[in-house]
């Protein structure tokens, strides 16, 4: 029997052995189908084997009993779900807790990967005793007597082999106890560490215990059972700033993916990286502001008035003031006031909402950091932007440059550099050079906006009504200019008409003091030396109030409690606002929003969501 | 450097002396202005090192100031700004470079004697917030968002006419940016020895006097950036705020946990019992609530397999307003697989000292007159036993039998209850809820020392795990300070079959007090209002249930209130002293 033991296990360390090509990012399309295909090929053929090994072992060692885990994978979801039911049922009528309160766990699987991973091949410590918890991503057999499981938690695994002569039960009760355990099952281990003679580091478990019970088929890729290490492996090099091939996860489905994202985080090892990512991005802005003296406040995501940007906003309503409520669309305004008030330099990390339609580069909820800084101007901004961004890139992927598959997912991915300083290119000064164009300098004029709606048509870029001037002039650059925009690049000096809350600009008439950071064509950053006049403030409200009537319903409403906030005067301040959510997008090379929000919102779903994995 | 652009121009200087005192003075009284020296009181507390500016107090009787008061210093200042203009500067200025804050300068050179001066060049900025001015001297003094320093503007060492300007152009409330050297009074105040200055930015409406700014309760909500000029001591809570956040994630981040954000607008507000904001999502074409509690996402990311996960973030209670409650308030709610609530305590107890030891230093601290001690370890009792030990009833002897529970409640404590604790009393509908709620009219109010309340009847607690010993409660506990619940934790249950049971149970008992304030409708007005409380829909999260069926670890959680911890450790009395702005009743 020791013999056939050991093979097992040099069958079950091959699964997490390396492969040599890896994920190879430089490998080609063809070379990586024939590799999978090979691989899947040698899967086949090793299940197999293992499924004839398993049978003759399940024969051995019992008449009666058979393979269990052979069985499950056939078994139609439903009867699934009900044998695991009646399971539990027939557990607690024993009086046995089948959620047991606690389990203490002596150490986490990259701490024992740490501590015992330098054993040599074939050595075991039975006088030391480790105690570890995860969730089993698989599952095999060699005989009634011998278990083998992957063991995940934190993102690693490690090998549980479990030998009923270890075990302290006698054989029956050991393999009716490990008959129940199934793929998902969440199960604490105490036992010695050790290593296989092939060198798979394992843990042998003295006692073993389900602490919870996964009741639903976990879904898996049926051609190939063993991918789930191969794709575990690669979490481990996938860092911010490299490709990701959500294609070739073992979970596709972005339906499911995304309604039950637990599953996703269980199933597809790099979407834990994905938040883990995002969140290392937010820790970061929180410690260049906090490094800079800002001070992080929290001001109302409920207003009378959506303020701050030109967006549609949520309504809600407070019963008991009996007040129409709208959620808010930007922090802006009330970041100011804190200026006012004398807080110097502010910011806010949190949540906007805009009642928008939803695609993939729009949530209802996203988030932004803003941020106030009294006595500096938008080229101060711009110096702390690249400094920022760029000293973020560097910390999380090691280097300037970044890989994004910009074009889908099936072409070559771009290169972004974000080495500073980054592009400047004058907003109007740009246009005007790139489309061979001379607009009016008042571009608060008819003869501007009728200049502009015929360059529209001659360069064939669509605007949809309202022609107002600003939106024209906004299809244009969006035409000409952020197109250009892959490496990070500033456009900066936008038209007043455009923006409402920006200072004019020192120098140039009619113009803004403002800038915006496009990064792969999008906009990251919007950044101003804030309008301080409430003179001047009060004017431009009034102006998009005639766009507003125009039919422009995204121009800005006046709030005049910010205006007498002006009135006491605001320092002179430069204001910054980016989006987390497309920052995240672009260093975990995500095309879709939702990849990187945790719960995205998704349209109603008539069937129960349990039934969506059925067809994972 | 286009900000700094000196005063350089000659120009005569304009008969404005009347309007000034006009500007100055309009929110002091018109009875006490002087012909040669302006004497304005600092709108501040002087601060230690600063000596008081200005002579006997100027007490004034006057209310605030009129609106037809404001709207003349605003035409005023407006003139001014015209006239700046004319003369060739911003009066709302590009930038200004400061080589130090005031705090620097106060700390740079809190050793140079009285009467010493130094050369070197600083610059500095913020708001003038008092000022005095004779024939060729004016002191200023400046307010940012450090501290407090004079300027020292002597007639000779200005350049040109820039004394003149500063009479004529410069009213308290405006921005200022100066640089010049650094002297020490005989008086002792360390002021900058103005060389030049310039007008950043150009304030259009008086500061509110100090006693009248303050006692306008509700201005101070409306208009916080004023309340904050005004009381400096107001800007500190909103810093002691942002200190004591940080620490909490520090706290956790140490330990392991990992941030996420989970969605605020979701299709069942799960978590908690509460109303839930409804909003709607036009291109969805669906009503969405406005979460109540982040807990439902957060245990699914511990079925993710994120084994220490956290969220500070905001929850949204559609429910009246007061000095502990606001309709949105910020909580941190943190889950820890493969522990239970015992752990949770040991980090209550981990997270309010720290926040405690950043804000204080101490652990003995003084909320609205009462000392609390945060010394470790905090009092640990059961609820049955709190009842037991106020009321002398033993929960544990009274037997299954409802009413007669009542009756024993009432009897023992009829004498110190209210008609409203009364008919709460009634109305509760099982052992559980009846234990709760004299524990909430006697005991909770008695807890000001740190307590835990432990072992919570199951009936309350639809989401934490039954006890491992004694039936009919759960592994729950709350802590409380100051007769104030601060947090609430348990060992999470992890059953999917018990936990659809309790939350159906739950949406059970919500639909029939509804349906019974349905139709209690000819009941007098107040009943209507406390019954119209329930009305709203409970919906249940069929989506967690289905989470949990893939299998939750064993995990502890806990919710803290963020807002109530900084109210604790900022001495504040109402909620509303922590929010920046709160939501208020629609102005009249």
């Amino acid at each position: 029997m020791e013999n056939s033991v050991e093979e097992t296990a040099i069958g079950v360390s091959n699964l997490g052995m390396e492969d040599p090509n890896g994920p190879g990012e430089t490998a080609s399309k063809n070379a990586r189908k024939k590799e999978l295909k090979n691989k899947q090929r040698e899967e086949e053929r090793r299940r197999k084997e293992e499924e004839k090994a398993k049978q003759t072992a399940a024969k051995a060692g019992s008449q009666v009993q058979k393979s269990v885990a052979a069985d499950d994978d056939d078994m139609d979801p439903t009867q699934y779900f009900e044998n695991r039911l009646k399971y539990l049922a027939a557990q607690k009528s024993d009086g046995i807790n089948p959620y047991p309160h606690k389990f203490f766990v002596s150490m986490s699987i990259l701490e024992y990967i740490e501590k015992y991973g330098c054993l040599s091949n074939g050595e075991h410590l039975e006088d030391v005793s480790v105690s570890l918890a995860g969730r089993i991503m698989s599952k095999r057999s060699s005989s009634s007597k011998l278990f083998f499981y992957d063991l995940h938690s934190g993102g690693a695994k490690v090998q549980v082999m479990a030998d009923a002569s270890k075990s302290g039960m006698d054989e029956a009760e050991f393999y009716k106890f490990h008959s129940s355990v199934k793929r998902g099952d969440i199960v604490g281990v105490t036992g010695f560490p050790g290593k296989t003679k092939r060198g798979e580091l394992s843990v042998f478990p003295r006692s073993f215990v389900t602490l919870s019970h996964c009741l639903h088929m976990m879904p898996r890729q049926k051609a190939a059972p063993g991918s789930d290490n191969a794709n575990a492996k690669k979490t481990d090099v996938w860092v911010p700033g490299s490709t990701r091939n959500p294609e070739a996860y073992i979970l596709k489905d972005q339906e499911t993916r995304y309604r039950q994202r637990y599953l996703d985080l269980m199933l597809n090892m790099e979407v834990r990286q994905i938040f883990k990512t995002r969140s290392k991005i937010i820790s970061y802005i929180r410690s260049f502001l906090d490094n800079l003296d800002f001070l992080e406040v929290e001001t109302p995501m409920m207003n009378m008035i959506a303020g701050g940007a030109a967006a549609r906003p949520f309504v809600t309503h407070h019963n008991d003031l009996n007040m129409k409520l709208y959620m808010r669309i930007a922090p802006e305004l009330y970041l100011k006031e804190l200026v006012v008030g004398g807080l110097e330099r502010v910011y806010e990390i949190g949540k906007q909402f805009r009642n928008e339609s939803i695609d993939l580069t729009h949530n209802p909820e996203f988030t932004t950091c803003e941020f106030y800084m009294a006595f500096a101007d938008y080229n101060d901004l711009m110096d702390l932007t690249e400094k920022m961004i760029s000293g973020m890139v560097k910390e999380l992927t090691g280097g300037y440059k970044i890989k994004y598959h910009a074009n889908g997912i099936d072409k070559d991915p771009v290169e972004i550099d974000f080495t500073p300083p980054f592009r400047r290119i004058d907003m109007i000064e740009e246009l005007e050079k790139m489309a061979n164009l001379n607009i009016p300098k008042d571009l608060s004029s008819d003869e501007a906006n009728k200049y502009l709606a015929e360059a529209c048509i001659k360069f064939d870029v669509k605007c949809p009504p309202p022609q107002t001037t600003a939106r024209l002039l906004d299809k244009l650059v969006g035409h000409f200019l952020e197109e250009t925009c892959v490496n990070p690049t500033y456009i900066i000096n936008h038209p007043e008409i455009m923006s409402p809350l920006a200072k004019w600009h020192r120098t140039k008439s009619c113009l803004t003091e403002r800038f915006e950071l496009f990064i792969n064509k999008h906009e990251l950053c919007n950044a101003y030396t804030e309008l301080n006049d409430p003179v001047v403030q009060r004017q431009r409200f009034a102006e998009q109030l005639k766009d507003r009537q125009s039919g422009d319903d995204e121009a800005m409403a006046l709030d005049e409690t910010f205006c007498t906030a002006l009135e006491y005067g605001l320092p002179p301040t430069g204001g910054w606002g980016l989006g987390v959510d497309r920052l995240t997008m672009i260093l975990t090379d995500s095309q879709n929003i939702k990849e990187v929000l945790l719960f995205p919102a998704m349209k109603p779903q008539d069937e129960p969501s349990a039934k969506a994995t059925q067809d994972a | 450097m286009e900000a700094l652009k000196v005063w350089s121009l000659s120009t005569k200087p304009l008969n404005l002396r009347p309007l000034i005192h006009l500007a100055s003075s309009s929110y002091s009284s018109f009875a006490t202005k002087r012909t040669v020296s302006t004497s304005v009181r600092c709108c501040t507390p002087p601060s230690t090192t600063s000596t008081r500016i200005g002579g006997a107090p100027n007490r004034r009787s006057s209310t605030s100031p009129s609106t037809s008061d404001r709207d003349a210093v605003r035409a005023i200042r407006l003139k001014k700004v015209e006239e700046l203009r004319s003369k060739g500067f911003e009066p709302y200025a590009y930038k200004w470079d400061r080589t130090d804050t005031a705090s620097q300068l106060q700390d740079r050179y809190k050793h140079l004697p009285n009467g010493e001066s130094k050369s070197d060049h600083v610059s500095t900025s913020g708001r003038i917030v008092a000022r005095r001015a004779f024939g060729k001297l004016a002191f200023l003094t400046l307010r940012d968002d450090s501290g407090i320093i004079q300027l020292y503007c002597e007639k000779e060492r200005l350049l040109n006419d820039q004394f003149e300007q500063l009479k004529t152009l410069v009213d308290i409330g405006d921005i200022l940016g100066a640089t010049g050297s650094i002297k020490r009074t005989e008086k002792g105040e360390l002021s900058v020895c103005v060389n030049s200055f310039a007008i950043l930015t150009k304030s259009l409406l008086p500061l509110p006097d100090k006693y009248h700014g303050l006692t306008d309760v509700d201005k101070r909500y409306r208009q916080r950036y004023v309340d904050m000029i005004a009381n400096p001591e107001v800007a500190n809570t909103f810093r002691k705020r942002a200190k004591i956040v940080s620490e909490i994630r520090k706290t956790v981040e140490f330990l392991g946990f990992v941030e996420v954000e989970t969605p605020v607008l979701q299709g069942a507000a799960g978590g908690a019992e509460a109303r839930p904001f409804v909003t709607y999502h036009n291109s969805l074409g669906r009503d969405l609530y406005l979460r109540i509690a982040t807990e439902l996402h957060l245990k699914r990311m511990l079925v993710g397999g994120f084994e220490k996960v956290y969220e500070i973030g905001r929850i949204f209670r559609n429910e009246g307003i007061s000095t502990r409650h606001n309709p949105e308030f910020t909580t941190i709610e943190m889950y820890e697989a493969y522990s239970d609530y015992e752990s949770m305590m040991n980090m209550a107890e981990e997270i309010v000292t720290r926040c405690a030891l950043a804000v204080h230093g101490k652990l003995t601290i003084d909320y609205q007159g009462v000392e609390i001690s945060l010394e470790r370890p905090w009092r640990k009792e059961t609820m049955h036993n709190l009842v037991k030990e106020a009321t002398g009833i033993d929960f544990n002897e009274l037997g299954n039998d409802l009413e007669v529970a009542k009756d024993v409640a009432l009897k023992t404590l009829g004498k110190e209850f209210e008609n409203k604790d009364i008919s709460a009393i009634e109305a509760c509908f099982s052992l559980g809820h009846l234990l709760n709620e004299v524990f909430e009219i006697v005991v909770e109010p008695k807890l000001i020392q740190p307590t835990f309340v432990l072992d919570y009847p199951i009936e309350i607690s639809p989401l934490a795990k039954p006890h491992r010993r004694h039936a009919g409660l759960t592994e729950r506990f709350e802590l409380f300070i100051c007769g104030r619940e601060l947090a609430n934790a348990f060992s999470e249950l992890t059953d999917p079959l018990d936990q659809r049971a309790r939350l159906e149970e739950q949406v059970r008992q919500h639909n029939e007090k509804r349906a019974a304030a349905a139709s209690e409708a000819d009941c007098p007005e107040e009943k209507i209002k406390q019954n119209d409380d329930d009305l709203y829909e409970v919906t249940l999260d069929d989506d967690f249930l289905t989470a949990l069926e893939y299998g939750m670890p064993p995990a502890s959680g806990m919710g803290l209130g963020i807002d109530r911890i900084v109210m604790l450790l900022t001495n504040s009395a109402s909620i509303r002293d922590v929010i920046a702005f709160p939501i208020l009743k629609i102005q009249q």
